[in-house]
């Protein structure tokens, strides 16, 4: 596996208005391998924006330095921006201009031109299905459009690394199946390296080969999806609601004494935490759908009512909040 | 290069794709420049302004009078005090040189000349002498009056010159030639020092400026310019804000994050602003043509002062964007900037009809300087030559500015 980039301690810190400064990131490294979809999952104001403008020569660190194909951000930028194509979080474009005159105006950027640079923006528009809109202004686009032409745009030059940073926010569910299938694609068929960062657990787990979990300015946890979920061990949550009704603590304790695989069992009662209206037995089992059945059978004999049976598979929500005490989505 | 340029042009694309702008730096320019104009005396001759000159005429002599004569003869605005009386303001009052003096300090007179005793005859005699001017005028500042003071004593000396030469050659000439007596060498002289003078008066009059200057100036050939001056500024300096706006909508940005260098950015954003100055100056100057305004004898000066004005108002822009953050504020003092340096440095009425102490702190404003070129060539008559000390100045601001801008300009 070759490393294709290679960030070292990476750390930004900035002023405040008042003065003061802050560290947005904290001593980051990173290896992203060629060819795989690295994600960069984190809340938001985790850093992931900052790390990604130092890696693509936008910001200059406060300290470290990284390497693309060899060639460092800080001291040959020049060469290391010419193998990377970026899609900012923000739709960085002109929205006076067309899209075509928009991909044609960046394209010249990485020093393309005439009919070469023609018939890539004609490829890049079929890519990005844009063809038949091309000629219109971008702020008569709708907000999956304008994404979708900010991607365009980072593909231009047909770089061999691309920089995605969050290229789904606030877009209908429909546009952002459209943009993952294109981000598969690029690894698939174009065999592209992405780096792509995200708040969002599930993007990252479907899209990831590997994953760095990014909070507060470093980066806890990184390795393949199962490799984190292993870290927080592999047991399921099974999670019954029973409403208002009170429960036995001598049942919670049967519970993993008889059902072969369950490690143990807990009861929240109503208004325990947050909005939570229902009582809920919660059972950590190494295999939670084989655990299932002879559960449902307990709270039969008991005389309890289940409203509802959820089986939580472990994820990287669940890695978080075994690192961070806190929720993702917070 | 080639990055640079498509920066640029597609800068002018950005700019040009709003249909806004044609009433930015067409309809309203225009309007402006023509009510301006119209205001000052728009196509024909505003009221001539007079103005006065104290003299002291300590010689009385021939050559002093000649003098003063055809000083007189250069413009018929010119007021030669105490003899034109009633258009003196004296108040019948015996004129003193503090009187004198005083009277240049308050705006009153436009100069002072003070013919010395025993002009006539050592200028005749071939000896040197001079006439003393005094005004308040800065060095470097293009005076009508003292235009014309300096083309007549060329004139006069120049005369006098030709006929003591006559007179040498005349006495040098052989043993048997004399003059009967002095009243026939003076005769002689007086003989060669008319032909002289024909034949000076006969080459083109070096004051004819003044003539059209007193026309010329409350009109639109001062509106134009000016108004032209004040719009390629404010449009220029808009560049500050179009760079607030690339930040916000990240383009700047994203140009950063490509294998484009800080130079070609810069470089790209200041050709675009100095090709919007440079159409700006086209567009009010084809008006003005329109309209009648002839722009002097030399294109060339006239170019040149509109290219480096406009390449200090780019230097500016990019200073006031290294200033400013936000485009309110950007905004803000863009407007202040304007309304302070236009009239300041003359873009809105002729900088000469301010007291003295206005003209002199207008020269703060680089308008200032630009009108003073653009005003040499016009009223002047001037070419590339005459518009090299105001542009010299013109340079020296837009050093200092891009020096200290490209030092303060961070992409953070
Ligand atoms: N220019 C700046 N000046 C001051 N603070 C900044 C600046 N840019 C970012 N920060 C701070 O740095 C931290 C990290 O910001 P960053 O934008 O990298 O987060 P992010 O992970 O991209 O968040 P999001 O998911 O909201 O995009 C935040 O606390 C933010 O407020
Ligand atoms: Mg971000």
């Amino acid at each position: 596996m070759e490393t294709l980039v290679e960030a070292r301690g990476l750390v930004k810190n900035f002023k405040r208005k008042d003065g003061t400064e802050v560290q947005a990131v904290k001593g980051v490294n990173l290896d992203i391998q060629k060819g795989e979809i690295f994600s960069l999952l984190g809340p938001n104001g985790a850093g992931k924006t900052t790390t990604i403008s130092m890696i693509s020569g936008l910001l200059t660190p406060t300290s470290g330095d990284a390497r693309i194909g060899g060639f460092s951000i800080t001291k040959q930028p020049m060469e290391a921006k010419r193998l990377m194509g970026v899609v900012p979080q923000e739709i960085a474009l002109y929205p006076t201009l067309s899209a075509r005159q928009n991909l044609n105006f960046f394209g010249r950027m990485y020093g393309m031109g005439g009919a070469e640079l023609n018939k890539r923006i004609d490829e890049v528009l079929d890519l990005i299905d844009l063809k038949d809109r091309q000629k219109d202004k971008v702020d008569t686009f709708s907000g999956g459009m304008k994404r979708r032409v900010n991607i365009g745009v980072g593909l231009l030059h047909r770089p061999q690394l691309i920089y995605m940073d969050e290229p789904t926010v606030g877009i209908d569910p429909q546009n952002r199946r459209r943009i993952l299938d294109t981000v598969l694609r690029l690894r698939d068929e174009y065999k592209m390296t992405v780096l792509y960062t995200t708040h969002l657990m599930e993007e990252s787990q479907e899209l990831s080969d590997r994953v760095g979990i990014i909070d507060h300015g470093e980066i806890i946890a990184m390795g393949t999806v199962g490799e984190l979920i292993q870290q927080v061990g592999e047991e399921d949550q099974l999670v019954l609601k029973i409403g208002e009704q009170t429960i036995d603590t001598s049942l919670i304790e049967r519970i993993p004494k008889e059902i072969q695989g369950v490690t143990r069992a807990a009861f929240e009662p109503p208004g325990e935490t947050g909005d939570q209206t229902s009582g809920e037995v919660i059972v950590y089992a190494k295999r939670g759908r084989k655990a299932l059945p002879h559960l449902i059978q307990i709270a039969n004999e008991a005389a309890l009512e289940i409203m509802s049976v959820e089986v939580r598979e472990p994820d990287l929500e669940a890695v978080f909040l075994h690192m961070t005490g806190r929720a993702l989505r917070d | 290069m080639i990055k640079l340029l498509s920066i640029a042009i597609n800068d002018l694309r950005v700019m040009f794709a709003d249909r806004g702008i044609w009433v930015q730096i067409v309809a309203i320019p225009v309007a402006i420049a023509f009510f301006i104009g119209l205001a000052n005396g728009g196509f024909g001759a505003g009221d001539p302004v007079p103005l006065l000159i104290d003299i002291f005429d300590n010689d009385s002599g021939e050559l002093a009078a000649q003098f003063l004569t055809d000083l007189r003869a250069t413009d018929s605005n010119l007021v030669l005090c105490p003899a034109d009386a009633d258009l003196c303001r004296l108040d019948g009052s015996e004129l003193t040189e503090e009187q004198a003096q005083t009277r240049l300090t308050d705006g009153i007179t436009s100069a002072i000349i003070e013919i010395p005793a025993g002009f006539s005859t050592q200028a005749l005699a071939g000896d040197s002498t001079a006439i003393i001017y005094r005004s308040e005028e800065g060095l470097g500042q293009t005076s009508a009056v003292l235009s014309a003071v300096q083309a007549v004593v060329q004139r006069v000396s120049g005369a006098v010159v030709a006929a003591n030469v006559g007179v040498n050659v005349f006495e040098n000439s052989g043993p048997d030639f004399r003059f009967a007596d002095d009243a026939d060498q003076a005769a002689f002289e007086k003989a060669i020092y008319d032909r002289a003078t024909v034949i000076w008066t006969a080459l083109p009059p070096a004051v004819q400026y003044s003539e059209s200057a007193r026309q010329q100036t409350s009109g639109f050939s001062q509106s134009i310019p000016g108004i032209a001056t004040m719009y390629v500024m404010a449009n220029v300096l808009v560049g500050a804000i179009i760079l607030i706006t690339e930040r916000k909508q990240w383009t700047l940005q994203r140009l950063i994050m490509m294998p484009v260098s800080r130079g070609q950015v810069i470089g790209g954003k200041m050709l675009a602003r100095f090709v919007t100055g440079m159409i700006q100056y086209a567009v009010l100057f084809a008006f003005g043509f329109m309209l009648g305004v002839r722009y002097g004898d030399s294109p060339l000066a006239i170019l040149l002062v509109m290219v480096v004005f406009t390449l200090c108002a780019t230097a500016m822009s990019l200073l006031l964007a290294t200033i400013v953050t936000t485009d309110q504020q950007a905004g803000a003092i863009l407007n202040l900037v304007i309304l302070t340096l236009a009239p300041l440095g003359g873009a809105w009425w002729p900088l000469e009809i301010m007291p003295q102490w206005m003209q002199v702190v207008g020269h703060i404003s680089p308008i200032a300087w630009a009108m003073e070129g653009f005003q040499t060539v016009i009223f002047h008559g001037g070419g590339v030559q005459d518009v090299i000390p105001p542009m010299l100045v013109l340079l020296a601001i837009t050093a200092v500015c891009f020096i200290i801008a490209v030092r303060r300009f961070k992409y953070e």
